[in-house]
This record gives structure tokens, C-alpha cells and sequence, in this order.
């Protein structure tokens, strides 16, 4: 077995990385998921998680905002740090924490309710808004970030399931960020869209940059490619390589990786 | 076998064969659609031709003279003094005027007075004795009343009672019979929508025509409400709990076993646990909508545990995560997404849970719900409490008065069975309206 590749390349700009993972390993009940993952992720970078099928590359991310803790069955030992401060401690509350690290999710998965709702549920939840006028700003300014605003301004009041698949998953990006997040975890965010939505979706990823901490799990290294700055490549429950997008998918150092990108694995 | 040259006009033996099947399931299924249709409409048919005349009743138009010194011998209308005359007092004044009138309208008859007065209901006296008590100064005037006509004479112009039977009759005559049909052709008999029916309370053996389904539908409105603001919260309560938030292990998989299999148990053993913990151990009223509506509770909760968890089941685990995702607490993600998605299917369940209840008689009839009941329960008493009042229910009514002698009552029990479904309708038609009110579209 080959010794994982742990190396962090050191980013000038970001010297301390934004979210820390050592010795990561999770479990559900008897099978393992995750073995041994460590990984530093900067700010203000698009971080594409790419490998096969099961390889625990969703997992993983899930463990970042402990999303985990919903499946009874699920073991995460390690440590994973969010500027400094373990996830995992006792003390930090789950609730806290995904407010802090949001998340997207493989299926367009609006609220039944109204655009408008759908936006405002989370200010609304962590008491973000001090009066309507407040709560009205915030929204406007989370679907305009998510390039969803001027599409629908008009009918805020519609129900957000009324939305194509592409506008519904760009308002589940507005709604992440309606929170104010500082990490944005995006779970494969676009392999129910169709190429134009997926096109818009990268776009705004790519602008989401200047202001969040991006994960991006997905299963196009096209698109890892097209999107991130890093790239971490996982496979059966390890983390093979880790480094700059372009130097993984031209001059991967492992094997495994070149394997994969060229299409013989996974 | 399909060979490659084969023609596809043609089909081979193997898909005739596969076709015949298919259309063979096809008048199955037309069968069995039928059979249970057919079986519906004749269940209806034969209860709404049984019933329907329950819903009429007749009348007899009367002149009453009310003579003081017979009502009131001190004369002072005092009506503690005046309910010293019984029934008996009142019956010769019904009787009477009936005479008068018949003589006045020259019919000819052999019959003696004795059996004109029984051609009014023996509950006539009564209600006119009421009548009077509650309004003194009727004494000494002449009142216009429409008494209830005997039920022989009732059934008569329903066509239950006819000439040859009054012959073999001890209550009634073909001359008596007679002499209705002259009254009722000149007006004085009449027939018209019986009010009465769903108003009145039940009445004794002898006075078909004078039982009504009023302390029933009471009795059975009471009980449902005390079942909606038990079972439905604790029912709920306790599937959100079990579905949305119990640990999965053995004490919750035993739990989950448990409450499948109260469902299954037959209703008449609530109504001993009924009897042993809420009469005898609690020592509530008997034959209380209370107690009646505690019974059917704990009978009615598994229904809406069961199907409240397959309605929160049903809400799909994205709507969770999304929540979750947000930071919402797990009580936010249910009460704020889940349980409104959930909501039609919760009531769905509470409706068939009511509508269960609302039907069920045996475990009633433990509690003593089907005692003879004259007086309307009232809602809440000084003595009894909360619907602590003696009540019956409407099934129990069914169940009572298809066991009475007078054939009066058949009509009365598919009358009763009429409301009965009518109740159930609408409750459906509710809950149908509520369903379309909260559904949301995907």
C-alpha cells in the first residue's frame, strides 16, 4: 500500500489553511468509508473533490459541515478543523456549525414554499434580520449573488418548486449563502442539470470564490477541472493525491490519479 | 418461436398466449369491480328502502280543549300543582278531540272511543303534558296540536301495515285503518319530514313512531370530539417522536411492534379496558361519552400513529437535509417542513381513525352506552362533569333498535343507519377538502 499523499502544497496568498482535516476515518457501522484523510483547504478557492464512484469523496465532505450525524450508524474519528477549532469537540453544536459551513446538495432541493421563503428560512431561523426591510435586503442580496435575481424579482411570492432544475439549484445556492456562511460544501451540484444550467451553475461557482470557502464534489473532471483551483482525488476510501488542479490533471504523481483522469479506473 | 422472416402482422403462438392472459387479468379485475359495486349498491339500496320513511312521520291535526277543572283543579296555573296530573289526566283530552273531529267530519265509524284514542301515539299525552307545564296559561283554552299518529297508522300510509295484517293486529284495525284514510284524504292526517327523528330521544317499546336518534347524535358528536382533542395530538405526538427522533434499537423496534399490533386488536377488548380502568379503577361515569370517548381514543391511536409515521415516511429525506443543511435545529426541520408536507397524510389517517370510531359499537356496549337514555346529556354538569352525562352513541342505537319487538323499529334502525353514513360523508368530504387545502405541489 502505497503511503497517502498528505502533502499541503503551501498557497502564498492563504498561509494558514481555512479548514483543517488530520487522520480523518469514518465508518458506517462495520464498513469503512473514510480511511486516514488529511487535507488542509484555503479560503477563497474552489476545492473539486473528484474519484470513483463510492470512494468516499461525499463522505467526506458531509463530514465537514457533520451532516454525518444524521445516520445513526456513522463513526468519524480525527480531527477536523475549521479555523482552529475542532468540529467534532463536544461543545461546538452541529446547528452552529452549519450555519457557518453551508451546504448544496446533489438534487435541487427547494422548500415547498415560496422563492421569497425559501431564501429568507435561514435569516430567519439564526435571527439574521432585525425587520422586514433587513430580511427583504438580505434576500435580494443572496439572489443576486447566486445569479438569480433578476430572473425572479417579479415572483417572489411563487413557489420555488415551480422553478426549472437550474434556477431551483442556483436558489438552493442563494439559500446557502442567505446565512452567510463562511464555507459553501456543494455535493455534485450539478449532475441533475442539463449543459446550460450546469454552464450558469460553474459561472457562479466561480464568482462564489472572492467571498467563500468552495468544496465541490463532482463526478466530471471536466468540470473539476474547469472550476478548481485544487483538486483532491479519492479512491476507495483514501485520499490519493492532492494539489493544484492543473499539476493533477497534467502531471498527477500517483498512478492511481492517472489512471482515473485517463479514463482506465473508476 | 419468432424466427427472423417472421412478419410482425402475425403474432406467434407465445404472444397470443401472453395477450389472452392479459385480457383474461383485464375482466378479472372488471369482475371483482363489479362484484363489490353491486354489493355497495345493494347494501344502499336496501337500507335507504328500509329507511327513508323513517324521515317521514304522521301526524294528526287536532283541536284540543284544555279544560281547568280536569289540568288545574286549584286554579291558580301553579305548575308544581298541575304536574300532579299524570299522563292519564291528558290521554281523554287527545282522545276526545280526536271523536270530535271525526264526528264533525261525519265519517261514519264502528269504531268504539277507546280504540279512536288508540290511534294516537301513547307519546301524544306527553309531550302535550309538557306543553302545558311549560306554558300554564294554555289551561282553559283550546290548543292546536299535530300529535303523532300511532305507529300502526303510521305504518299503514308507509305500506308496513296493511289491511289483511291489522286483521291478525291486537293493536290496530282494518276500520281503524279506514278511518285514517278518510282523515288523511280530508287533511287531518297528515305526512311530512320528521324532525323529530334526529332531534327527539329515543323512545320505549310500545312508541316506534316516537324514537328519535337526538341523545344518540349528541352522544356520538361528544365522544368524537373528545377523541379529536386526544387522540389526534397524542397520536401525532408520538409518531413524530417514534419516526423523527427515537433511537433505532430493540426498545423502539418492540415499540413499533407493539402499536402494529393494538391495531390489530379487536375493539370489544378496549371496551373491557374501558370498563376495568376508567369506570371501575378511575370510577368515571358509566355510560358517559367521556368514558365512550376514552375507549375509542386508545382505540384510535394506533390508526393515527401508524399512518401519521407513513405519512412523515412518505416526506422525501432531501426536504430533512435541506433543513438540517441550514442550520435548523431537528424540532425546526420537522415542525417548519415536515410535518406541513406530512399534514395531508395525518389527517387522511385521523379521518379514518374518526370515522372507525364514530362506527364502532361493541366496546360501547361494555361501558353500558346502551342504556335506554330519555333525558339530552348535557355537555358539562355540576354532578357529572365534563361529558360525564349518560348518552348512547349512534351505532349503539342501530344495535338497540334492531333487537325491539314493534316492526316500527326496522324502519328506525335503517333511518339510523341513513344518519349514520350521512355523519361519515360528510367527515370524509371534510377531510377530502382539507387534503386538497394543504396539499402542496412538487
Amino acid at each position: 500500500m502505497m503511503k497517502v499523499n498528505t502533502l499541503i502544497q503551501p498557497n502564498p496568498d492563504m498561509a494558514v489553511p481555512k479548514i483543517t482535516a488530520r487522520n480523518v476515518h469514518v465508518s458506517y457501522g462495520d464498513s469503512v468509508a473514510i480511511k486516514d484523510v488529511s487535507v488542509g483547504i484555503s479560503a477563497n478557492t474552489v476545492t473539486a473533490f473528484i474519484g470513483p464512484s463510492g470512494c468516499g469523496k461525499s463522505t467526506f465532505l458531509r463530514c465537514l459541515n457533520r451532516m454525518n450525524d444524521t445516520i445513526e450508524t456513522c463513526r468519524v474519528s480525527g480531527e477536523i478543523l475549521i479555523e482552529g477549532e475542532d468540529i467534532y469537540h463536544r461543545s461546538v453544536d452541529p446547528v452552529q456549525l452549519r450555519a457557518k459551513v453551508g451546504m448544496v446538495f446533489q438534487k435541487p432541493n427547494p422548500f415547498p414554499k415560496s422563492i421569497f421563503d425559501n431564501v429568507a428560512y435561514g435569516p430567519k431561523i439564526h435571527g439574521l434580520a432585525r425587520n422586514k426591510a433587513d430580511l427583504d435586503n438580505i434576500v435580494e442580496n443572496a439572489l443576486r449573488k447566486a445569479a438569480l435575481w433578476d430572473e425572479v424579482k417579479d415572483r417572489l411570492n411563487k413557489t420555488g418548486t415551480g422553478l426549472s432544475g437550474g434556477q431551483q439549484q442556483r436558489l438552493c445556492i442563494a439559500r446557502a449563502i442567505a446565512t452567510s456562511p463562511e464555507v459553501l460544501l456543494m455535493d455534485e451540484p450539478c449532475s441533475a442539470l442539463d449543459p446550460i444550467a450546469t454552464a450558469q451553475i460553474e459561472e457562479l461557482i466561480n464568482d462564489l470564490r472572492e467571498n467563500y470557502c468552495v468544496v465541490i464534489v463532482t463526478h466530471s473532471m471536466q468540470q473539476a477541472a474547469r472550476i478548481s483551483q485544487k483538486t483532491a482525488f479519492f479512491h476507495l476510501g483514501s485520499l490519493v493525491e492532492y494539489g493544484d488542479t492543473d499539476q493533477v490533471f497534467t502531471a498527477p504523481s500517483d498512478p492511481r490519479t492517472e489512471s482515473y483522469i485517463t479514463g482506465r479506473i473508476g | 418461436m419468432t424466427s427472423p422472416t417472421k412478419s410482425l402482422f402475425v403474432q406467434d403462438e407465445r404472444v397470443k398466449r401472453r395477450n389472452a392472459a392479459e385480457k383474461r387479468f383485464h375482466s378479472y379485475g372488471l369482475c371483482a369491480i363489479g362484484v363489490a359495486a353491486l354489493a355497495l349498491v345493494v347494501l344502499l339500496a336496501s337500507v335507504l328502502a328500509n329507511g327513508a320513511s323513517a324521515f317521514r312521520q304522521t301526524y294528526l291535526m287536532l283541536e284540543i280543549p284544555l279544560p281547568a277543572e280536569t289540568l288545574d283543579k286549584g286554579g291558580d296555573r301553579d305548575p308544581a300543582a298541575m304536574a300532579s296530573v299524570s299522563t292519564f289526566g291528558y290521554a281523554p283530552l287527545l282522545r276526545d278531540a280526536l271523536v270530535a273531529s271525526i264526528a264533525k267530519l261525519n265519517i261514519e265509524t264502528t269504531l268504539s272511543n277507546k280504540d279512536v284514542g288508540d290511534m294516537i301515539s301513547k307519546e301524544a299525552a306527553a309531550s302535550l303534558r309538557n306543553q302545558v307545564l311549560a306554558n300554564p296559561d294554555l289551561v282553559g283554552g283550546v290548543i292546536a296540536l299535530d300529535v303523532l299518529a300511532n305507529g300502526r297508522i303510521d305504518g299503514f300510509f308507509k305500506g308496513r301495515v296493511t289491511m289483511e295484517s291489522a286483521e291478525r293486529d291486537g293493536n290496530t284495525s282494518p276500520e281503524a285503518l279506514r278511518v285514517a284514510q278518510l282523515l288523511a284524504d280530508v287533511g287531518v292526517l297528515v305526512t311530512r319530514f320528521n324532525w323529530q327523528f334526529l332531534t327527539a330521544p329515543d323512545a320505549s317499546d310500545q312508541r316506534p313512531e316516537a324514537a328519535g336518534l337526538g341523545v344518540a347524535i349528541l352522544g356520538s358528536l361528544y365522544m368524537m370530539l373528545v377523541v379529536l382533542v386526544l387522540a389526534l395530538p397524542i397520536g401525532v405526538a408520538a409518531a413524530i417522536y417514534l419516526e423523527e427522533f427515537a433511537p433505532k434499537n430493540r426498545v423502539s423496534d418492540l415499540i413499533e411492534v407493539n402499536i402494529s399490533n393494538l391495531a390489530a386488536v379487536p375493539s370489544i377488548v378496549y371496551g373491557i379496558l374501558g370498563l376495568a380502568i376508567f369506570i371501575n379503577f378511575l370510577g368515571l361515569r358509566q355510560s358517559s361519552p367521556l368514558v365512550g370517548g376514552l375507549v375509542l381514543t386508545l382505540m384510535t391511536l394506533p390508526t393515527i400513529i401508524i399512518a401519521t409515521r407513513a405519512a412523515l415516511k412518505a416526506v422525501p429525506p432531501s426536504i430533512r437535509d435541506a433543513a438540517l443543511g441550514l442550520g435548523a435545529t431537528k424540532m425546526q426541520s420537522v415542525f417548519h417542513h415536515v410535518l406541513p408536507l406530512a399534514a395531508p397524510g395525518i389527517l387522511t389517517g385521523t379521518i379514518i381513525g374518526l370515522a372507525q370510531a364514530l362506527g364502532e359499537t361493541a366496546p360501547l356496549l361494555l361501558i353500558g352506552m346502551v342504556a335506554f337514555v330519555r333525558d339530552y346529556p348535557a355537555a358539562y354538569s355540576e354532578t357529572a362533569g365534563l361529558f360525564g352525562e349518560a348518552a348512547t352513541a349512534l351505532p349503539v342505537q342501530v344495535f338497540n333498535w334492531t333487537q325491539r319487538a314493534d316492526p316500527g323499529f326496522v324502519e328506525r334502525a335503517s333511518g339510523a343507519i341513513i344518519t349514520l353514513l350521512v355523519f361519515l360523508a360528510v367527515m370524509n368530504t371534510v377531510a377530502v377538502l382539507l387534503r386538497r387545502r394543504f396539499e402542496r405541489r412538487w
